[in-house]
């Protein structure tokens, strides 16, 4: 007759007795929860008769050993419950010695007080060995008990799983309530079907090779931080992980790959909490049945796939974005180097050729190939090898890039100056406060500064990097711009950082502008007035000491440039018209003895000066022919002076001779006018 | 036209003066060079020189000729091309920065360079570079000076360039050992003579002979048409010295007193910071530009359409272009058709 027992902690337990009554059913009971812990007992209470729920009369009776008590039954309970004693509740401090029980199959010793498994090593037919709540502090004493099926060890003092090796016919291991740190020892019991190591002391799962037919794991109540290993378990469906310390599906990884895990547990996990969990877990392992002990819809899973999906799609998106980035960076280190070859260029043909003369060096093209590069042998650094294959590759990217993001406008390489061409939306240009300029020369710069006005009208701040600004009278270009608020010139690429007094100018040449910062540091009333007394002498100098007519050719020229933008776009319109004249009454306002200092880029000033030479020839030739004339004229006065007196003397002899008979005299007149007639 | 022969004055009609044939004596005093820049200049603001007259054109060009404000701004070539064009552009370099140097701030070469840009944007950078190296003797040109010290070396190579370029050549030839004259004279200096500059040169004293050098100048002096030292003070500057070098001999040219008051260009060395008129010149813009930031700042807090606001016209400029010149040009403030 079968005997079922049933365990609340899903247990199903069979166990073949000898044929006993109905009504004597036996009932074995694993509490999970823990009752209160009777007091300690002294042995020489051993002697207490305690009636146990099966009725078994037992007599313990102290041996001639001081230890052991000697467990005798009655020969009717021996007869009746051959293979079974039930020890619970004896308060047994030691495991008694039992004799003459050889056949005892289900032994009992739940809620004692046992320190050490012992004295039942002649127990060779054990199956069911029940230890629940005591205070083993070891497993051992168990190595002759090959038959055991059932170990229940719960709720007992251990630190270690050990000397299980014979117990090879091992169906079910119960570790609950224990101290247990390492899964260990248990890779050679191939027939266990149940483990139990809950609320145990374990941090991590592995080392669960050999499990061959482990059904149901149960690791509830433990610290574990990832597992592995589990997808060794060929039979595994029941895996408990509830109240560990699992964070993320990366650390149980493993778990996707057991194809016969239907029921998992993650409640009381930090992962539960997440937003992503129930879709992350349900996508990951498709063949559950059950989460957290609740079935799994069809619904549940179209769920998680669709929101899979979607965070797919995330991801594509942000690798789209750093892929973006990483384009930019490269077009940034592409501009960078063309620079770099240009200002290399520069040094190397100054040292040859007369400064004076030197064209604008973004005026030479500049060839990517190695050839090129070759003929500098000079330039070390970063014209290595490697370097030259790089570029090869590079040629073939963006040569400049323009980039808004929010309120800043940054340009870099010449080619991005095209840009401010583009339409702009309002909203945009309206939002722009900074516009930073980055490997494009200054002289360029300077030419789209009345476009830059127009269609920026809120630039505040502008930067310059890596711009070849080289002269303090650079600077004057900027005037002509409506307002600037802040002004940062980074050293790298501008020389004119170097000069100590460049930020004196700076607020000398545009005090109009009241900067409040240059680079970075806060413009004082002191740094104001030192730069009104280094340069306001210049200044006035150049305001009330130059001609009138100089004054005027100097402002026109600087408002003819202006006006050339103006005139070759949408110039017609009244609108700008009125622009340019609330634009050119402000510049008279402005302080107009800087207004004298102005910056032609050194292309425009060869070609102004290329332009005056032919007017210089003409007017050479012209003061020659004059100064021809002139001494021609006072060579003949010279002459005139020289000969003069002789020819007054003449003068007056001849009129005097001819005067000097009268009738004679008289005659010649009327002769004279006769013949006139 | 111009009556060439009517200047007022006794000793413009002093006999060496009309000795000479025309255009040497024109040629002299550089006469033709600054009538023809400037038809060169009324031919370039036609427009507007002819609304108030040629006349007044040319006696406002004259007039800043004489004193000295008609080289600002201009190109180099014109800047160099007379000695009173020089002098005057070392004058006006000297007022309008004083206040640096007053400063006591101290510049490298190229920073000087950089002023001198300012008020003539060509100016070659190598006589920017000889002038540093007269003060820092050639040695490590990244080296920061004194406005005084740069601006007499300055003096002296800008001035006499020219000559300068002589005296080097001469310097190099004494040091090599051919003597550029003729005559050659036994002494105990004839050593020289035999000494190759491929010998290295630390091993020989510095430089060259004092007396002997002396002599070279004066040949040179007599023969050159350029402008150069008062060949007086040229001997003086020598008879101190036993053997000088090459800048050595530069750098006590531009220490002398006597040619810097005989170029007339700059004050007294001592005396190279004192300027009160523009002292207080300068004040008054420092008051007025301290009102200026102060009332600006006020404004500041109020920010206008595009947070900028209309500067109103604070300042009465005395002698400046006043706001009123739209008037008398109005087609300035429309765009052109």
């Amino acid at each position: 007759m079968d005997c079922q027992a049933e365990v609340n902690c899903g247990l199903h337990l069979v166990i073949q007795t000898s044929s006993l009554p109905e009504k004597n059913k036996v009932e074995f009971r694993l509490n999970k929860e823990t009752s209160s812990f009777p007091g300690r007992l002294l042995q020489h209470d051993l002697e207490r008769n305690y009636s146990s729920r099966q009725g078994d009369h037992i007599n313990l009776v102290s041996s001639s050993m001081p230890s052991f008590p000697i467990l005798q039954r009655s020969s009717e309970e021996k007869i009746l419950y051959s293979d079974r004693l039930t020890l619970e509740r004896q308060k047994l401090t030691v495991c008694p010695v039992i004799d003459g029980e050889e056949h005892l199959r289900l032994l009992n010793f739940q809620h004692n007080f046992i320190t050490r498994i012992q004295n039942i090593s002649n127990l060779q037919r054990l199956i069911f060995l029940d230890l629940y709540d005591n205070q083993i502090e070891e497993i051992s004493g168990l190595s002759t008990l090959r038959s055991l099926r059932v170990l229940l060890l719960g709720k007992n003092r251990i630190k270690k799983i050990s000397n299980l090796e014979n117990l090879k016919s091992l169906d079910v291991l119960d570790l609950h309530g224990n101290q247990i740190t390492k899964i260990e020892n248990v890779n050679h019991l191939c027939a266990l079907r149940v483990l139990n190591l809950a609320r145990n002391l374990l941090s991590h799962v592995d080392n669960l090779t050999g499990l061959d037919s482990l059904t149901e794991l149960n690791l509830r109540h433990n610290q574990i931080t990832f597992v592995r290993d589990v997808d060794n378990l060929p039979c595994l469906q029941r895996l408990f992980l509830s109240f560990n310390n699992i964070s993320n599906f990366e650390s149980v990884c493993c778990l996707a790959d057991s194809a016969s895990l239907s029921d998992i547990t993650f409640d009381g996990n930090p992962i539960a909490q997440e937003s992503w969990y129930k879709h992350t877990v349900l996508q990951n392992m498709m063949q559950l049945r059950q989460l957290d002990m609740k079935r799994v819809t069809e619904e549940e899973r179209r769920m998680a796939s669709l929101v899979a999906k979607k965070e797919e799609e995330k991801k594509r998106e942000s690798h789209k974005q750093s892929l973006l980035k990483e384009k930019k960076r490269l077009t940034i280190n592409n501009v960078a180097r063309k620079w770099d070859l240009q200002q290399h260029r520069v040094t190397s043909i100054a040292t040859n050729q007369d400064r004076k003369d030197t064209d604008s060096p973004s005026q030479d093209s500049c060839q990517m190939d190695g050839s090129t590069i070759s003929a500098f042998p000079e330039e070390t650094g970063p014209l290595d090898p490697v370097l030259t294959n790089a570029l090869q590759g590079l040629s073939v990217t963006d040569t400049h890039l323009v980039e808004v993001e929010g309120d800043t406008l940054s340009l870099y390489g010449s080619g991005a100056l095209e840009s401010l061409d583009r339409n702009w939306s309002v909203q945009t240009a309206g939002m722009v406060t900074t516009v930073s300029f980055t490997f494009i020369e200054f002289d360029e710069i300077v030419q789209v500064l009345p476009k830059l006005k127009m269609k920026f009208p809120n630039s505040l701040h502008l930067k310059f990097k890596e711009t070849n600004l080289v002269m303090l009278q650079q600077f004057n270009a900027l005037a002509q711009l409506r307002r600037i608020d802040q002004l940062t010139i980074d050293p790298q690429g501008n020389p004119v950082v170097n000069f100590t007094l460049w930020k004196y100018y700076v607020l000398f040449r545009l005090s109009h502008f009241s900067m409040q910062k240059i680079n970075g540091t806060e413009v004082t009333q002191n740094d104001m007035i030192m730069a009104e007394r280094l340069f306001g002498i210049l200044a006035h100098v150049a305001s009330s000491e130059l001609p009138q007519y100089r004054v005027i050719s100097i402002l026109g020229d600087a408002r003819k440039k202006q006006f050339r933008y103006l005139q070759e776009t949408k110039g017609k319109k009244p609108g700008i018209v009125n622009e340019e004249n609330n634009d050119s009454k402000r510049l008279v306002g402005e302080n107009t003895n800087r207004a004298m200092l102005n910056y032609t880029t050194r292309d425009f000033y060869n070609e102004k000066l290329e332009e005056i030479k032919e007017k210089k020839k003409f007017c050479q030739m012209y003061i020659e022919d004059l100064v021809k004339e002139a001494t021609e004229i006072n060579k003949k006065n010279e002459a005139l002076q020289k000969l003069w007196p002789q020819m007054f003397i003449e003068l007056v002899r001849d009129a005097v001779i001819e005067i000097r008979s009268k009738n004679s005299y008289m005659k010649l007149c009327l002769q004279q006018i006769t013949d006139q007639k | 036209m111009l009556k060439l022969g009517s200047y007022p004055g006794q000793r413009m009609l002093s006999p060496e003066r009309l000795a000479l044939p025309d255009y040497d004596y024109l040629a002299q005093r550089h006469v033709l060079t600054y009538m023809e820049d400037a038809v060169c200049q009324l031919l370039e603001n036609k427009e507007d020189i002819s609304q108030y007259g040629i006349a007044r054109f040319f006696t406002e060009y004259f007039n800043s000729v004489c004193q000295g404000t008609h080289i600002l701004f201009r190109e180099f070539s014109f800047i160099q091309a007379t000695p009173h064009n020089r002098a005057s552009f070392l004058r006006a370099f000297w007022r309008c920065f004083r206040t640096v140097g007053k400063n006591g701030d101290l510049l490298t070469m190229k920073e000087y360079h950089c002023l001198l840009q300012l008020l003539c944007p060509d100016f070659p950078l190598e006589l920017t570079q000889k002038a540093a190296r007269i003060v820092l003797m050639d040695d490590a040109m990244d080296c920061l000076m004194s406005f005084s010290d740069f601006l007499f070396a300055f003096q002296i190579q800008f001035y006499y360039s020219e000559f300068l370029e002589s005296v080097a050549a001469i310097y190099q030839d004494l040091l090599s050992g051919k003597n550029p004259n003729t005559v050659i004279v036994p002494t105990s200096s004839s050593g020289q003579h035999r000494q190759r500059p491929a010998v290295g040169e630390a091993s020989l004293p510095e430089g060259v002979e004092a007396s002997l050098f002396s002599q070279c100048l004066e040949n040179l002096c007599d023969r050159h048409k350029y402008s150069c030292p008062p060949p007086a003070l040229v001997k003086e500057v020598l008879s101190n010295v036993q053997r000088l070098t090459f800048y050595g001999f530069l750098m006590a040219l531009s220490k002398h007193h006597g040619i810097n008051q005989a170029l007339g260009a700059l004050p007294d060395r001592g005396d190279l910071m004192h300027d009160p008129a523009m002292d207080e010149e300068l004040e008054r813009l420092v008051m007025r530009s301290r009102l200026h930031r102060t009332s600006r700042q006020h404004r500041a807090t109020e920010p206008g359409a595009f947070g900028f606001q209309r500067r109103d016209k604070l300042e009465a400029p005395e002698n400046m272009l006043s706001a009123s010149a739209p008037t008398p040009y109005p087609y300035r403030w429309e765009p052109r058709e």
